[in-house]
């Protein structure tokens, strides 16, 4: 039986610091076999939840990226239309001593077309990565990636996978799941979902983490860096999200910075210290400019 | 449980949330399996199942503190008790811990918490009144029936609203529909429709020859096969790749303030013609703030809309306009959700009344853009006067055009389609766009002024002595 702090606890164990609304989804997504759908702006660890989870709960990960044109012989099955050729080729004789026993044509078409589901066998179909994750022993993790990106034909086409976990291949008719994965979309809302996806879904909104959780996550992905850089560094960010940047600097850019200032083997934040490592923070001319204002401000 | 849970769905669809029954089913689920220990994790449970929407969750959130801390606030008053519907109140035990208002610091607290606790017993009296059936009323009896149909279906009446919503937006009507007349007389529709529809032909015809020509490109091996599988793999047929030929995606900004409403006007009429003719168009007004119009401009009469825009219900109207701020709220609210490379369109005199500029906004825009485009009823001149910051914007945008009848609109807007479709096209089909633009351009001096063809007396060109308007 999990609950939500077993939920949290997990994560953390998977180097992912999850405050109540995403524990709650995703003991919410166990529970009920519903994907979620995350939206949130760039870079506050949509994927990297994905991720934890699928290494804390050891279910494989089958990652599936969006991207404008993507279609049902990408995402979900496709025919081996080489193999097929091959093996007639190769069976021609095979064929021809089959056929042969049958006394007029009328029989030979009648012996061949009982057959036909030969070549129309899971033989020959490759599984892309929906199916993949459906068909998998083990209970997966499904990862459909910035799904914003894809058309609106391919959310259509999701429909059925997402509210039946199945597959309808029209020559195989319909493939159940063996284990219904647990699935997560993302969505950096570069353009609206539809709602008929949307009601499929838990929604799940990760905006940038509270003072205390960003703390959290530095100090666990970096438990060199003391504990008062970490305070001072994340304090700083969160100002520089208020400056209207044109990129503001998220989750993923602390923990570059992060990563910069171990390296620099800082103690402390000075304004020489931004200054120097502006590039991490913000990605813009103007980004920058506004940056090493704010701490020529804040820092002195 | 359930019944609860759906008088809170009926709440929120009646704050304007969708919510389908599958998500009202999906709640109940998820409040059996989550448990009910806590205010805030019942409100993350129910927020996860049933708000799909970024944008709907202050709403939800509202509703929600309404909801479920009405028992607290009606309590006391038992004249409101017997106004809003008896079972709402004797709420099952179970549901009991969500009525405690919010103490902790995470709590989401709704705006409209204190208005509802606000309601002074001089309010309560008039508010009965309205239950009252006056007797001498022959309709009187048809009432009884809807108000209890109506009280059967919403289980979240909002008193406070309802109250003091209505009269104040009856006065608004009034002063309003008396001083200018803003929907299109059936002659003016009709005009619009000829003048669109003779443009669309124009079009028509070039993308036609474009569209035969559209299936150039390299071979597709797996399509060539497979038509050529009855013919033992001969390539008697060949299948080539299709290049993709999107839409052609088209923004408009439109300024409805009063000082171009006449030719914002036109504009959204325009719009409204060409919605679904053939392309993806977004629509935005602004006069302080900016709203999308796309879904109305789609699905309302054009007359409706215009009241409902000059009303004031979509952007207020009372406010100076301020680009800078339009600007701005554009690039936080839209501008991420934009696919694809729009061409944009914004149509106003550039007066900011004095406010900040941004115009730094344009030039993200622009990035985003594929071309951009200015559409001002006011002569050159004049950019630079007063307020008027005609000069500064229009250096981030491709185009500049002055744009004073309906003609002149249609044929910019057609030219820039041109354009659109050109960028896609191949050489050969451009060569051939530049010949018919040019032929089009020798045309375009013969078309008569729309308004001397008795469009009515509103869109007779008028003078202004500020300088402000042609139109």
């Amino acid at each position: 039986m999990i609950t939500q702090q077993g939920v949290k606890d997990f994560l953390q164990s998977g180097g992912y610091i999850a405050d109540d609304a995403i524990a709650t989804a995703v003991f919410l997504a166990l529970r009920m076999e519903k994907p979620i759908l995350i939206e949130g702006p760039p870079g506050v660890g949509k994927t990297g939840l994905a991720k934890a989870l699928s290494t804390a709960l050891d279910f494989p990960l089958v990652r599936l990226q969006c991207y404008e044109g993507i279609d049902e012989g990408k995402a979900l099955y496709d025919w081996e239309y080489g193999k097929q050729l091959l093996y007639t080729q190769l069976l021609r004789t095979q064929l021809d001593g089959y056929l042969s026993v049958s006394a007029d044509l009328r029989e030979a078409v009648e012996r061949l077309a009982s057959e036909e589901s030969l070549f129309f066998s899971k033989n020959f179909l490759v599984q892309r990565p929906i199916l993949r994750s459906f068909l998998s022993e083990k209970r997966s993790l499904l990862l459909i990636d910035e799904i914003d990106r894809s058309d609106d034909e391919f959310e259509a086409l999701l429909l059925e996978c997402l509210s039946d976990f199945q597959v309808s291949i029209p020559e195989l008719g319909v493939i159940q799941a063996t284990r219904k994965p647990l699935t997560i979309l993302t969505s950096n809302g570069t353009r609206m979902i539809s709602d008929a996806l949307r009601r499929r879904c838990l929604y799940l909104y990760i905006g940038y983490p509270e003072l205390e959780r960003e703390v959290a996550i530095v100090r666990v992905k970096f438990p060199d860096l003391c504990q008062v850089l970490a305070q001072q560094m994340v304090v700083f960010l969160r100002k520089a999200r208020e400056l209207n940047l044109r990129k503001p600097p998220s989750v993923s850019e602390t923990l570059d910075w992060a990563q910069v200032l171990t390296i620099l083997q800082a103690t402390e934040l000075t304004r020489e210290v931004v200054v120097n490592t502006v590039g991490v923070i913000a990605k813009h001319q103007t980004d920058m400019q506004k940056v090493t204002e704010l701490a020529q401000q804040e820092l002195g | 449980m359930e019944r609860i849970i759906a008088r809170f769905v009926a709440a929120l669809r009646e704050s304007g949330i969708r919510v389908s029954p599958g998500e009202c089913l999906d709640a109940v689920q998820a409040l059996a399996l989550g448990g009910m220990e806590g205010r805030r994790l019942s409100r993350q449970l129910l927020r996860l199942t049933l708000v799909k929407n970024f944008n709907d969750i202050p709403r939800f959130n509202e509703v929600f503190n309404r909801f479920f801390s009405r028992r607290q606030q009606v309590d006391p008053d038992l004249e409101l008790s017997s106004l809003i519907d008896a079972p709402l109140i004797n709420m099952e035990g179970e549901f009991n811990y969500l009525d405690q208002l919010p103490t902790d610091d995470h709590d989401e607290p709704g705006p409209l918490l204190r208005l509802d606790s606000d309601i002074n017993p001089e309010e309560l009296q008039e508010l009965k009144s309205l239950t009252e059936i006056d007797p001498d009323d022959s309709d009187g009896q048809e009432i009884v029936v809807q108000m209890k149909g109506f009280r059967g279906k919403a289980k979240a009446p909002r008193p406070t609203r309802r109250y003091t919503q209505n009269p104040l937006t009856i006065e608004l009507n009034k002063s309003n529909s008396v001083q200018r007349d803003i929907t299109f007389s059936p002659e003016e529709q009709a005009a619009m429709q000829d003048v669109v529809s003779r443009m669309m032909l124009r079009l028509r015809k070039d993308m036609r020859r474009m569209k035969n020509d559209q299936s150039r490109g390299k071979l597709h091996v797996i399509k060539t096969i497979q038509k050529n599988y009855r013919h033992d793999m001969v390539p008697f047929q060949v299948a080539l790749r299709r290049k993709r030929r999107e839409k052609p995606r088209l923004v408009v900004l439109c300024d409805v303030s009063f000082s171009v409403s006449h030719a914002s006007r036109f504009m959204l009429l325009l719009l409204h013609t060409l919605h679904n003719q053939m392309l993806d168009v977004r629509s935005f007004i602004f006069n302080r703030e900016v709203e999308e119009i796309t879904e109305l401009l789609a699905n309302m009469p054009v007359n409706d809309l215009m009241e409902t825009i000059d009303k004031g219900d979509i952007v207020d109207l009372d406010e100076n306009s301020s680009f800078g701020k339009v600007f701005l709220g554009f690039k936080k609210r839209y501008l991420e959700n934009l696919r694809g490379r729009p061409a944009f369109i914004i149509l106003g005199d550039g007066r900011n009344n004095y406010d900040e500029a941004n115009d730094w906004v344009l030039d993200e825009i622009r990035e985003k853009a594929r071309y951009m485009l200015w559409l001002t009823p006011e002569e050159r001149e004049s950019w630079s006067r007063g307020d008027c910051l005609m000069e500064t914007y229009g250096s981030y945008c491709d185009k500049v055009e002055v744009v004073k009848t309906v003609e002149e609109l249609s044929l910019v807007v057609e030219e820039l389609l041109r354009d659109i479709y050109a960028d896609q096209a191949h050489p050969l089909d451009r060569k051939r766009l530049r010949e018919a633009k040019a032929a089009a351009a020798a045309q375009a001096d013969n078309y008569q002024d729309y308004y001397t063809r008795g469009a009515g007396s509103v869109s007779q060109p008028t003078f202004e002595p500020s300088g402000r308007s042609h139109w």
